[in-house]
């Protein structure tokens, strides 16, 4: 006999299990005796630590003092932060002179104008703005920091970059409120509403052309005094070598990647044995390789600094890892993908930048951001060959004589830093991951 | 009155067929070609006329997949030349991107972009490879899905669609940049049953534009309604080639016999 039920089976509660606190605990922390106790023991370490941590750290620490001495007067068992806020300055911004900080804050405030419009919605033309901030603003910030005499080159990127970031800032705006492009937002000035694209784009290039021309009139009557890069130091020092770094390797990594995928035997022969070379040596020797091996094969006279062959060091270096990260993720990309992209007409650089990269970089977000979590950490063995960077500056505190012996605060301090910066750069490629793959379910 | 219209139509296209028939638009010569021991294609001759419609079958691994991916290049033959719409295929990779754009391709993966939306993969290729304007793109683009009777989905991606709508996607697609030639390569297979017919029939509809293809399919009661010829494959050789009447009531070699009784 077969039994037909007329209507479905109503729900029946969650059992308690999944629904209650008291419920979960039961079944997670103390399903046996055994667990139980071990449940209880780590919360017992765990309280130890934390309560050690809090007494040292806050409870018992000195805010304010002006000498290690003074600390140790005042509570020798807690930690002396006053000794980091004495040298705060020194931290972020190493030695550069006290009177053009300003310089340093103009120039990583410009940054982030610069970047901004990337995020807002409504904003058209993204990818020009995160070009331009790739190939114009290193220009106007490098100009910031260092100074000094502008050679004409330097002049024209400079008045470049000052137009590009006024643009951009504008053409955000008018975007963020209207939705509009800046050319379709300049010629609705002058009048000429549903104009043509062309005297669209004519009236653009104009205007940018006569701002071109006032803002180099105009940045010939100034310049800044000049920064010796030995003055460069602290955490902006380690944002210098890992944004060039960061900016440089994604790019050098996709060219690497694909050469080494490539048909042709001469190009894939010299990226997989580039890329082999620098993986297989440890960042450090490969600074000490540039900062004194290489000028013994230059010839006499040419004298590169030490911090840019720093900086090209870690940009190749940091390369060929990420070229082993792309051709993974281009691996993850089916032969289809690139027949569908084929029989439709479109060539080999066609191919990949529109159908393989994009797909290829969405699968690729989580490595990419590991490499410059990694990267941002490793800068730090700068330090090594005699950069003043953050973790440099942070040791120089215990020897500084009113601080003296002040070695555990600093570094600790030190671990918040980069625990910070590097727990946003992760939250933030989680949050790039879902919003990437919310507008497709594939 | 609607059926002697369609016989009617029929009856021009196939007038328009022997006209054009005349005309050779691909021609295999002697084409060899091995995947490094395995011959897989053993001294092919063919010729396809304009709006020709071919179908191609054969046992799994006979070579009629590779002998279509041939005709654009997704696979190089080692030996012999084939001729496309009057280009020989060769090293010349100007030659190449040129006969792509002449002919369409439909997969049985559909490889349609994820990335995309409906209507960005229908542009992509008419955008870029052909300089089309964007908005003319798009227009264009909407009347083949709507040939294909999606125009709704649009602005979907291809994860949210079924299998069959994202098989005319692709059709629609390869439409989009007007090719001369439309290869299929077992465009039902990959498909759940009840949705092989939504494609069959698009199939159906472009064949009687007059379009040439050639279709590797099992499907053989398309193969009765639609093909000119019916080219049975097996071990790399063309083993006979038939009108498809001739082919399935009489055919007449062994291997062919054996492999209908398989399949029908």
């Amino acid at each position: 006999m077969t039994i037909i039920k007329a209507s479905p089976t109503p729900a029946l509660p969650a059992p308690l299990s999944e629904t209650s606190v008291i419920g979960w605990m039961q079944k997670n922390l103390f399903s046996s005796v055994f667990n139980g106790l071990l449940t209880i023991a780590a919360l017992y370490i765990v309280y130890m630590v934390v309560k050690g941590m809090w007494v040292w750290g806050i409870a018992d620490a000195v805010w304010v003092a002006d000498s290690r001495r003074e600390c140790f007067s005042i509570n020798p068992d807690g930690a002396c932060w006053a000794g980091i806020f004495a040298w705060v300055d020194n931290i972020f911004y190493g030695r550069y002179p006290r009177e053009e900080l300003w310089r340093v804050n103009l120039g990583i405030l410009s940054l982030f104008i610069w970047m901004i419009p990337l995020w807002l919605p409504r904003v058209k033309a993204k990818i020009s703005i995160g070009l331009t901030t790739v190939f114009l603003y290193p220009f106007l910030a490098g100009y910031l920091f260092s100074g000094g005499d502008k050679g004409i080159f330097m002049q024209i990127m400079l008045t470049a970059a000052i137009v590009c970031l006024a643009g951009n800032t504008i053409h955000a705006t008018i975007g963020v409120f209207t939705g509009r492009s800046l050319p379709e937002f300049l010629s609705s000035l002058f009048g000429k509403k549903n104009v043509h694209e062309k005297t669209q784009r004519n009236i653009f290039l104009g205007i940018i052309a006569l701002s071109f021309v006032s803002i180099y009139v105009w940045q010939m009557s100034w310049s800044l005094g000049g920064v010796s890069w030995t003055k460069w130091g602290g955490l902006f020092l380690t944002f210098v070598v890992s944004g060039i770094g960061i900016a440089s390797a994604l790019p050098l990594g996709i060219i690497l990647a694909l050469g080494r995928r490539s048909k042709l035997q001469v190009a894939r022969v010299l990226c997989t044995s580039f890329i082999e070379l620098f993986r297989s040596v440890p960042l450090i020797t490969v600074l000490f390789m540039a900062t004194t091996m290489f000028p013994l094969f230059m010839p006499e006279g040419f004298v590169l600094n030490r911090l840019v062959q720093v900086i090209i060091a870690v940009c190749l270096f940091n390369a060929c890892y990420m070229a082993e990260t792309v051709r993974g993720g281009l691996q993850t990309i089916p032969r289809g993908q690139f027949e569908g992209a084929h029989t439709v007409g479109l060539g080999y650089w066609q191919t990949m930048g529109l159908v393989i990269m994009p797909q290829a970089l969405k699968h690729m977000i989580p490595n990419i951001v590991g490499n410059f979590i990694s990267l941002l950490k490793d800068t730090t063995l700068v330090s090594i060959i005699g950069l003043f960077d953050v973790l440099n500056m942070l040791r120089a505190i215990g020897k500084d004589r009113t601080w003296l012996g002040l070695h555990i605060e600093p570094l600790v301090f030190g671990a918040l830093l980069f625990f910070l910066l590097c727990f946003v750069m992760s939250k933030y490629s989680r949050h790039l991951e879902e919003k990437l793959s919310t507008n497709q379910n594939n | 009155m609607t059926e002697t219209k369609t016989q009617e139509t029929q009856k021009i296209n196939e007038q328009l067929a022997s006209a054009a028939s005349t005309e050779v638009i691909i021609e295999f010569n002697k084409v060899n070609k091995w995947y490094a021991d395995f011959h897989v294609l053993r001294d092919i001759n063919l010729i396809v006329h304009k709006g020709e419609r071919i179908v191609v079958c054969g046992p799994s691994g006979s070579g009629k997949s590779t002998l279509i991916r041939c005709i654009n290049h997704l696979e190089e033959h080692q030996e012999g030349s084939i001729v496309v719409d009057g280009i020989t295929l060769n090293q010349n990779l100007k030659n190449i991107d040129h006969i792509r754009t002449e002919v369409g391709m439909v997969f049985q993966n559909f490889n349609l972009f994820p990335h995309l939306t409906i209507l960005e993969n229908l542009t992509l290729g008419p955008i870029w490879a052909r300089k089309m304007p964007k908005a003319d793109a798009q227009a264009n683009a909407m009347k083949y899905l709507e040939r294909v009777k999606i125009p709704e989905q649009a602005d979907k991606f291809p994860g949210q669609l079924s299998g069959g709508q994202q098989q005319r996607v692709a059709i629609a697609r390869s439409l989009c940049m007007n090719p001369k030639i439309m290869l299929f390569d077992e465009p039902t297979s990959a498909l759940d049953p009840e949705m092989i017919k939504e494609v069959l029939d698009v199939m159906v509809e472009l064949a009687d534009t007059g379009m040439t293809m050639i279709v590797v399919t099992h499907e053989m009661n398309f193969a009765k309604t639609i093909a000119d010829r019916v080219i049975f494959m097996d071990a790399g050789d063309i083993v006979e080639e038939n009108a498809p009447s001739e082919f399935f009531d009489n055919p007449e070699h062994e291997r062919t016999k054996k492999f209908l009784d398989q399949i029908l």
